[in-house]
C-alpha cells in the first residue's frame, strides 16, 4: 500500500489511501505506516477517502497513536467521514483521539501545542 | 354518484389493478398465472394501496412532532395478512368481484398464503394484536422484531408422534414486506474491552476486536381499521458485513468467505421454537441483541431527524419491552448515550428509566431468562460491563435503605450468585423501567406479591396491570364472517372499533329469532370445521355435538393431560358402566409442543392413542369422537375458534399469567370451562359467572399445597373409586394395546407428590363442571343464551382497550 505523505514543518500527514479498512487491508496499512511512524512522530492522519472501518481498522488506528505517544510524539485525525465517525464513537475511540475536521486545523494544533509549550 | 356506482369503481379499479401487477410484476397475463403468483398479484396490488396511506401517515405523524411507541418483541405471530388487511381497508367485498370478474375465488387465493409464524404462541400473538390496534386507533406505536426466514416449525404427524418441518415462509418472497436497504444498520458483536484513559485522563473503556453485522430492515405495512391508517412492522434480517468477503475470497480461502457470511446471516434464520427459556444458546442471545441493537440505532436515528437534545427524548420516545428478550435494549440505549453521544452516566440513566416499559409475562422462575455472565462478556462486553455499573449504582440504592439486609440486595441484584455466574434479565427490565406491568390483575398481584416482592417494596409506583387483549378485526370481523353479519344487523358496525359496543346484544339472548340464528351461525362454522377435518384426517365428525376445544401450545402448566383424563373418564363410564354421556362430544384438540420438550410430545401421542381406541370402538359411535387437528397456526385458529361451543381453558391456577385463547372463543360465542387463572377471572366476572364455568383450586390454594408439600394424590384417588379406575386404564393396555407399559408415566405423573400440575386435586371439579356444562348443552335455549351473553359482554377484552391504557398510563401517546 502506498501512502501519500505530506511534510508541514515538522508535522507529517499522512493519507489513508483507501475507501474501506478493514481486516483484508489492516494489516497492509499497518506495514506501510511503519515507515511513517519511524520517520516522524508528530503525525496527522487524513481520512477523508474512508468510507468504512471495521474493528481490525480501528485497531491499527489505535496502534499509531500508541506508538506514536510511545516515542513522546503524538498523532492527530482529520477529515473524518461520518460513517467512519460513527464507528470512532462505537468504540468510544474519539474521546482518546484529537480530531479536526481539516488537515490544517489538525496540522495548526500541533503548533499551537509547541507554542504553548515554549 | 350513487353508492352502487362507487362499488363498481372500486371493483373496476381493483380488477386492473391486479391485472397491471400480473403483467408488471409477474410478467404474465392473469389467465397463465398460477395460483400463488395470483395471490401475489392480488397482495401487490392491495399493498398498492396502503403505501400512499403509510407515506400519508409518517408525514402526519411528523408534523404533529408526535411521541412515537416502539414495541420490541421477539416474536410477532402475524398469521395470513390477505383477508385480515382487505377487511381493515373495507376492500373486501370489492376484491371478491373483482376476483369474480377474473375467474377467481378470493379465499382460494386467502388460503395459499402462507402464515408469517414469527412466533410460538400468545405472546407474539398478543404483539400482533396491539400493532394492528395501534394503526386503528391511529395512535404512533410500531413493531421491531426479527425477519425470520424459517418461522415456527410445521406440525406432521406420524403414528401419534409430532414431526418437525421447517416453515420456509419465505420461499416464495412475500408481498408484504419492503425492503429498506437504505436504512441497513452496521451492528458490532463479541470483542473485548481495552481499559484505556482519555484524552484528559478520564477512564475509557474501548470496545475492541468486534465483529460486524448488518440488519437489513423490512417493513410489513399494518392497516389499521378503515384503513385512515397504516402503520409499518419493521422485521431485520441479519445479513454478512459484506455479500461477499472479496478479499479473503481472493486470498483464496473461498470456505471462510462463505462460513463467516453464513454465520452472520444465522442470526435470523430461524424462531427458537419453545415458549419457556431458552438457556445458555449463544445464537439466541445474540438474536436477542441484534433485534435490540438494530432497533435502538434505528429508533435515535428517527428521533434525531427532528430533534437534537437528547433530555427531550422520553418525551418522544416510548419503547415496550414484550418480556425479557429484548430487555438488552436498556444497555444498548445507554451505550449509545454514554459512548457514543457523550451523555454523563445519570443522563442517561434517567433517560434509558423514562422510557422503557415492561411487560411481564410469565411467574414461572423456571421460565426467566438469565444469561451465562461468561457468555455475555464473549458476546457483549461493553454490554455487560454497562449492566455490572448498574448493578453497583442500584445496590448502593437498596442498601441504603436496607442497611445490613445483604440477602435483600442479592435477591434484586442484576446478577445471580455469590460470584455474579448468571446476568437476570427480568431484574435489569425491572431496575432499567418506569413501569412494569402484569397482564391479568391476578397476574399483577402475584408478581408483586411473589415474584417481584422486593422490588415492589422498593418502587410500588413502577407497577401496574395491563390486562391483555385480543384484536376485534382479526378475531371477529374476519375470522367469523357470518357471526359478524349477524351482529351488525342487529347492532350495527360501531362495535369493530368500540368492541363495548357489543352489550346491546345482550337483549338479543333473550330473543327466540335471534338465538336461532346464532346457532345456525354456530352450525355453520362447525360444519365448515368439520370439513376441514374430513378433508386432513378422514374423520367424520358430527356438527350438533357437543364441539369441546382445547388449542394452544402443548405445555404441563396448560394441562392437556387434564383434558385427555375427562375424555377417558366418559368413555370408561360408557363402556364399563353403560352410561351414556349427557350430550354426544367431539373432543378437538390442537396445538405443538416444543421440539426437545419430552412431556408435551407424549402427551400428543397420547391424544392419537386415546383417540384412536375411542374412535375405533362402535360403542361409542354418534357419542364420542377425539380428533388432534396437526399444525396449529393462526389461521387454523381463525377456523376452530367460531366452531367451538366449550372452551378449555384448565391451566393450574397461578401459572397461565392471561391466556388470550379464552377472549378470542368468548368473543366467537363459547362458553368457557376454565380454572381461576389468568384472565378466566376477569372473563368470568364480565359475562357473568352463571355464564361460564369455573372450577377447581384458587391460586392461593396451590401455592400453600405446594409450600406444605401435602399433596397426596394417592389418597385422593383411594377415596374415589372412579378416579382408580381413570388412573389404572393408563397402565392397563386400553390405549396401548402392543405396549402397555408406553402408557405408564401417566399413572406415575398422576400418582407422583411431585406432580407440579396437580391434576388429581383438580380433576372430581372438572368433572363435575363438565357435567354442568353438559346439562347446558343439552338445553339448546340455555346454552345460546350463554354464548350470546358470552359475545355481548366480552367488549373489555380488545387489544383497543389495552392499547389505549398504555397509552394513557405507560407510553403517553395519543391518537390522531
Amino acid at each position: 500500500m502506498e501512502i501519500p505523505i505530506e511534510n508541514r514543518g515538522n508535522v507529517t500527514v499522512a493519507e489513508i489511501p483507501v475507501k474501506e479498512l478493514d481486516a483484508g487491508n489492516s494489516g497492509d496499512l499497518k506495514a506501510a505506516m511503519a515507515k511513517v511512524l519511524e520517520s516522524s512522530s508528530r503525525i496527522v492522519i487524513d481520512l477523508h477517502s474512508m468510507q468504512f472501518v471495521d474493528s481490525s481498522g480501528l485497531g491499527a488506528i489505535l496502534s499509531f497513536l500508541r506508538q506514536a505517544s510511545a516515542k513522546g510524539g503524538d498523532l492527530k485525525l482529520c477529515g473524518m467521514t461520518k460513517q467512519v465517525r460513527t464507528a470512532f464513537e462505537l468504540v468510544r475511540m474519539h474521546r482518546i483521539f484529537d480530531i479536526f475536521e481539516t488537515r490544517d486545523e489538525a496540522v495548526a494544533a500541533f503548533n499551537c501545542k509547541v507554542r504553548e509549550s515554549q | 354518484m350513487n353508492q352502487h356506482a362507487v362499488v363498481t369503481d372500486a371493483v373496476s379499479e381493483m380488477q386492473s389493478a391486479i391485472c397491471h401487477h400480473a403483467v408488471y410484476s409477474l410478467g404474465m397475463p392473469w389467465r397463465d398465472l398460477g395460483l400463488h403468483e395470483r395471490f401475489t398479484a392480488v397482495a401487490l396490488a392491495v399493498r398498492d394501496r396502503m403505501i400512499e396511506r403509510l407515506l400519508e401517515t409518517e408525514e402526519e405523524y411528523r408534523r404533529q412532532d408526535s411521541k412515537r411507541l416502539y414495541y420490541l418483541s421477539i416474536e410477532f405471530l402475524i398469521g395470513q395478512s390477505l383477508g385480515a388487511n382487505l377487511r381493515n381497508l373495507r376492500m373486501y367485498e370489492s376484491c371478491r368481484e373483482a376476483l369474480s370478474n377474473l375467474g377467481a375465488d378470493l379465499r382460494e387465493l386467502e388460503e395459499i398464503e402462507p402464515d408469517a409464524a414469527l412466533g410460538n404462541g400468545g405472546l407474539g400473538r398478543l404483539a400482533a394484536c396491539f400493532i394492528e390496534s395501534l394503526a386503528t386507533l391511529g395512535m404512533p406505536g410500531f413493531g421491531y422484531g426479527i425477519n425470520y426466514e424459517f418461522g415456527l416449525f410445521k406440525q406432521e404427524i406420524n403414528n401419534g408422534y409430532q414431526r418437525e418441518s421447517p416453515d420456509n415462509w419465505l420461499a416464495l418472497g412475500t408481498p408484504w414486506q419492503i425492503a429498506r436497504p437504505q436504512e441497513a444498520c452496521m451492528i458490532p458483536i463479541y470483542g473485548r474491552i481495552e481499559h484505556a484513559l482519555d484524552r484528559h485522563g478520564v477512564y475509557n473503556p474501548m470496545w475492541l476486536d468486534w465483529k460486524v453485522l448488518i440488519g437489513l430492515p423490512c417493513d410489513m405495512l399494518i392497516p389499521g381499521y378503515g384503513g385512515q391508517s397504516v402503520h409499518f412492522l419493521r422485521l431485520y434480517s441479519a445479513r454478512a458485513s459484506r455479500e461477499f468477503d472479496m478479499r479473503i475470497f481472493n486470498d483464496g480461502d473461498y470456505f471462510k468467505a462463505v462460513e463467516q457470511k453464513i454465520q452472520s446471516e444465522m442470526l435470523s434464520k430461524v424462531l427458537y421454537p419453545s415458549d419457556a427459556v431458552i438457556a445458555g444458546q449463544e445464537l439466541r442471545l445474540a438474536q436477542e441483541y441484534f433485534l435490540v441493537a438494530c432497533s435502538i440505532r434505528d429508533i435515535v436515528r428517527r428521533f434525531q431527524q427532528d430533534h437534537t437534545d437528547f433530555q427531550q427524548f422520553p418525551s418522544k420516545v416510548a419503547i415496550q419491552l414484550n418480556d425479557t428478550h429484548p430487555a438488552l435494549a436498556i444497555t444498548e440505549l445507554m451505550r449509545l448515550l454514554v459512548d457514543e453521544r457523550e451523555l454523563s452516566w445519570d443522563a442517561a440513566w434517567e433517560i434509558t428509566q423514562k422510557t422503557f416499559g415492561y411487560t411481564n409475562h410469565t411467574l414461572s422462575s423456571e421460565a426467566l431468562e438469565k444469561w451465562p455472565t461468561s457468555l455475555m462478556e464473549r458476546v457483549l462486553p461493553r454490554h455487560l460491563q454497562i449492566i455490572q455499573e448498574i448493578d453497583r449504582q442500584f445496590l448502593e440504592q437498596v442498601t441504603a435503605r436496607f442497611p445490613g439486609d445483604s440477602d435483600r440486595a442479592a435477591r434484586v441484584s442484576l446478577f445471580d450468585g455469590s460470584d455474579q455466574q448468571q446476568v437476570r434479565m427480568v431484574n435489569l427490565s425491572v431496575v432499567g423501567s418506569h413501569s412494569v406491568n402484569g397482564v391479568s390483575p391476578l397476574h399483577t398481584r402475584l408478581l408483586k406479591t411473589l415474584l417481584l416482592a422486593d422490588f415492589d417494596e422498593l418502587q410500588p409506583e413502577k407497577f401496574n396491570n395491563k390486562t391483555n387483549g385480543i384484536s376485534p378485526r382479526r378475531w371477529l370481523l374476519h375470522a367469523n364472517p357470518l357471526l359478524t353479519d349477524l351482529i351488525c344487523s342487529c347492532i350495527g358496525d360501531d362495535w369493530i372499533t368500540d368492541l363495548s359496543e357489543l352489550r346491546k346484544l345482550e337483549p338479543y339472548a333473550a330473543d327466540d329469532g335471534f338465538r336461532a340464528a346464532f346457532q345456525q351461525v354456530k352450525k355453520q362454522n362447525k360444519e365448515t370445521l368439520s370439513a376441514l377435518v374430513e378433508h386432513s384426517l378422514r374423520e367424520k365428525l358430527d356438527p350438533d355435538s357437543l364441539f369441546d376445544v382445547q388449542v394452544k401450545r402443548i405445555h404441563a402448566y396448560k394441562r392437556q393431560l387434564l383434558k385427555i383424563l375427562h375424555i377417558v373418564y366418559e368413555y370408561l363410564e360408557l363402556i364399563e358402566d353403560g352410561k351414556r354421556p349427557i350430550v354426544p362430544r367431539t373432543y378437538i384438540l390442537a396445538g405443538k409442543a416444543a421440539p426437545g420438550y419430552w412431556l408435551a410430545k407424549q402427551i400428543i401421542k397420547l391424544v392419537h392413542d386415546v383417540g384412536n381406541a375411542i374412535n375405533n370402538d362402535p360403542r361409542t359411535k354418534d357419542l364420542m369422537k377425539v380428533v388432534f387437528i396437526p399444525d396449529y397456526r393462526v389461521s387454523l385458529a381463525e377456523k376452530i375458534i367460531p366452531a367451538t361451543d366449550l372452551s378449555e381453558q384448565i391451566s393450574t391456577a397461578g401459572t397461565e399469567a392471561s391466556g388470550t385463547g379464552n377472549m378470542k372463543m368468548a368473543l366467537n360465542g363459547a362458553v368457557m370451562i376454565g380454572t381461576y387463572d389468568g384472565a378466566n377471572l376477569d372473563i368470568s366476572e364480565e359475562v357473568g359467572p352463571e355464564n361460564a364455568f369455573l372450577f377447581g383450586l384458587r391460586s392461593i390454594d396451590v401455592q400453600q399445597i405446594r409450600q406444605q408439600r401435602s399433596y397426596r394424590p394417592s389418597e385422593i384417588c383411594d377415596r374415589d373409586a372412579r378416579l382408580q379406575r381413570l388412573v389404572r386404564s393408563f397402565s392397563s393396555g386400553l390405549f396401548c394395546p402392543h405396549q402397555a407399559e408406553f402408557c405408564a408415566w401417566v399413572s406415575q405423573t398422576l400418582l407422583s407428590e411431585e406432580d407440579e400440575q396437580l391434576h388429581l386435586a383438580d380433576l372430581p371439579a372438572y368433572l363435575s363442571a363438565q357435567e354442568e356444562a353438559a346439562k347446558a348443552f343439552g338445553d339448546h335455549e340455555r346454552w345460546t343464551r350463554l354464548a350470546v351473553l358470552n359475545v355481548a359482554r366480552i367488549g373489555k377484552f380488545s387489544s383497543d382497550r389495552a392499547v389505549r391504557e398504555y397509552a394513557d398510563e405507560v407510553w403517553g401517546i395519543k391518537s390522531h
